[in-house]
């Protein structure tokens, strides 16, 4: 797909357009020198060891996790929760 | 613990002082619940119980973190009826010591922001002079802090926002290593700075609340095992011999003359006792600035792209379902949020992503790497917190990139991840203490020394 998406389209945001007190921004960015150029020998480490990951099990919420989740839900009606129409393109 | 005064008394007056208050530090106040545990801890003294560390000890959470069953609004119109559905594992520990949450905090929406102005809420007004901005984004819980409002309150810090308003309001605020504190339930700006940040009077209160939030959480799994501070580990300087600052910090035109020469009379102080001091090299201001800022913005946007009014939110009903999600967003975020959202779309589509992103990416590395060739040198650098005092009500929201660049000396160890403390002393909005990573204790350490010299 060769579609151009703009920074509306890419936002979700209705006629957003690319600002100049964030534009001033990258473009020091553009014209920096890194002394590094290799991004990717870095010593960030938030990596997780592979015996370390977190167990893979399905977590049961408790009731009252459940009722807040079902109140902060937009819309309902009849006892169901309502979502917007989807069309597909 | 004074025992002349019960907790629900304690709590009650910081209830009434948050309610009279008109510097709008609150978003909401938890009168129902807070009264509800000070009333079990009064049990639990007359019942002769052992109590926690931090037993009634009433505390203040920036509104951008989960506590179950309270508004969490992160101060915008798309949250601005969301409640929490669980509770944020640092919220959890220090409910688990015993401290009494009193008020989600007013704080620019989403942490987007310098000053606490942008928020649904009004303005955040110092707690020194009420016609300057309180500081942000966490401007509602230094303030409240400040003004004895709440006893500690917890802050987030992805690009300065605990140490910031901690200066300008002449509190202590501390933005711990990365990973020390779990960030769950802490909703996301920038993930990869986001730290959870206390924010108190004293080096001692900073030191308890903290030790009782960090350690390690499966739920975030950038958090690492951290040992206790002890109170006797920080209470000398020993093991300190060398303090750094960056020259060019100092020396350029943005700073104020004030701020310039009272860094200089505190270092000039410290060296009279004895300590080495260094002059280093640094990242040019206008590179950390915009390193941080395309970072974070970048994160913010793959972030806030959950926020559609879809399961939860302000929904706007349109004609369809990307309609819906596009009102939602334009109608319900503020126009710093936008901004940050845009800003971070352009850097991470095609065409921009390796100018800008990658590039961005490789400068915070080869600042990473400059920070640790300076602490094989130096023990503990140290810092202003802003180059001048805090603006007027309205003058940042008129030139954001002015504001930008305000946050100049915070934002560089929020890309290094390292710990840094604002104390409330040398400069007019303090200075900053940062120590290598997983140092904390030599901040608290060095800040406690400070307390006695300058």
């Amino acid at each position: 797909m060769s579609k151009i998406m703009t920074v509306d389209v890419l936002s979700s945001i209705k006629g957003a357009q690319p600002s100049e007190a964030v534009n001033k921004l990258f473009d020091v960015i553009k014209n920096a020198q890194p002394t590094n150029n290799n991004s990717f020998n870095n010593n960030r480490n938030n990596y997780v060891s592979l015996n370390d990951l977190r167990d893979d099990v399905v977590i049961e919420s408790s009731a009252l996790e459940k009722q807040i989740i079902i109140e902060n839900f937009p819309k309902e009606k009849n006892g169901y929760l309502v979502v917007s129409k989807i069309i597909e393109e | 613990m004074n025992k002349d005064i019960s907790c629900v008394k304690l709590i009650q007056e910081k209830l009434d002082l948050l309610r009279a208050n008109t510097n709008n530090t609150v978003n909401s106040l938890l009168d129902t619940l807070a009264l509800q545990l000070a009333r079990k801890v009064d049990a639990k003294i007359a019942n002769g119980e052992t109590i926690g560390i931090l037993e009634g000890i009433p505390f203040g959470i920036k509104d951008v973190y989960m506590l179950q069953g309270t508004y969490t609004t992160a101060s915008s119109n798309l949250l601005k009826n969301y409640k929490s559905a669980y509770t944020a594992t640092a919220i959890q520990k220090l409910l688990d010591a015993g401290a009494i949450p009193i008020v989600k905090e007013n704080c620019d929406s989403f942490g987007h922001g310098s000053s606490s102005e942008n928020t649904i809420f009004g303005a955040v007004k110092n707690a020194s002079n009420p016609d300057l901005v309180g500081g942000g984004s966490s401007g509602g819980s230094a303030v409240n802090v400040a003004k004895d409002y709440t006893v500690f309150s917890i802050g987030g810090d992805t690009g300065g926002s605990v140490r910031q308003p901690a200066g300008y309001n002449h509190v202590y605020g501390l933005k711990p290593t990365y990973g020390r504190i779990s960030r769950y339930g802490l909703m996301a700006y920038a993930s990869s700075t986001d730290c959870v940040g206390p924010i108190a009077k004293s080096v001692e209160d900073i030191r308890m609340v903290l030790n009782v939030m960090s350690g390690k959480d499966v739920k975030d799994q950038t958090t690492y095992t951290s040992t206790e501070i002890k109170e006797e580990s920080i209470s000398n300087s020993k093991g300190i011999k060398t303090i750094g600052y960056f020259k060019n910090f100092i020396e350029n035109d943005a700073i104020d003359p004030k701020v310039k020469a009272d860094f200089l009379t505190a270092i000039e102080k410290i060296k009279a006792k004895g300590f080495e001091i260094k002059a280093l090299d640094f990242f040019k201001s206008d590179i950390l600035v915009s390193t941080y800022y395309t970072l974070a913005m970048a994160e913010t946007a793959s972030n806030l792209s959950r926020l559609d009014g879809s399961n939860y939110g302000n929904r706007i009903e349109d004609k369809n379902l990307k309609e819906s999600y596009a009102i939602t967003r334009s109608e319900n975020f503020s126009e710093e949020t936008k901004r940050r959202i845009v800003g971070g779309n352009q850097v991470l589509s095609q065409g921009f992503s390796d100018e800008i992103y990658l590039k961005g990416l490789a400068l915070r590395d080869a600042i990473s790497e400059n920070f640790e060739n300076d602490f094989n040198e130096v023990d503990i650098i140290l810092s202003p917190v802003t180059p001048s005092a805090p603006p007027k009500i309205g003058d940042s929201l008129k030139d954001p990139h002015a504001m930008y660049l305000s946050d100049v000396y915070t934002v560089g160890f929020s890309l290094g991840q390292l710990p840094t403390l604002t104390v409330p002393q040398g400069t007019d909005t303090g200075l900053q203490i940062t120590a290598a990573k997983n140092n904390d204790e030599l901040v608290l350490k060095f800040a406690n020394f400070l307390k006695d010299t300058i």
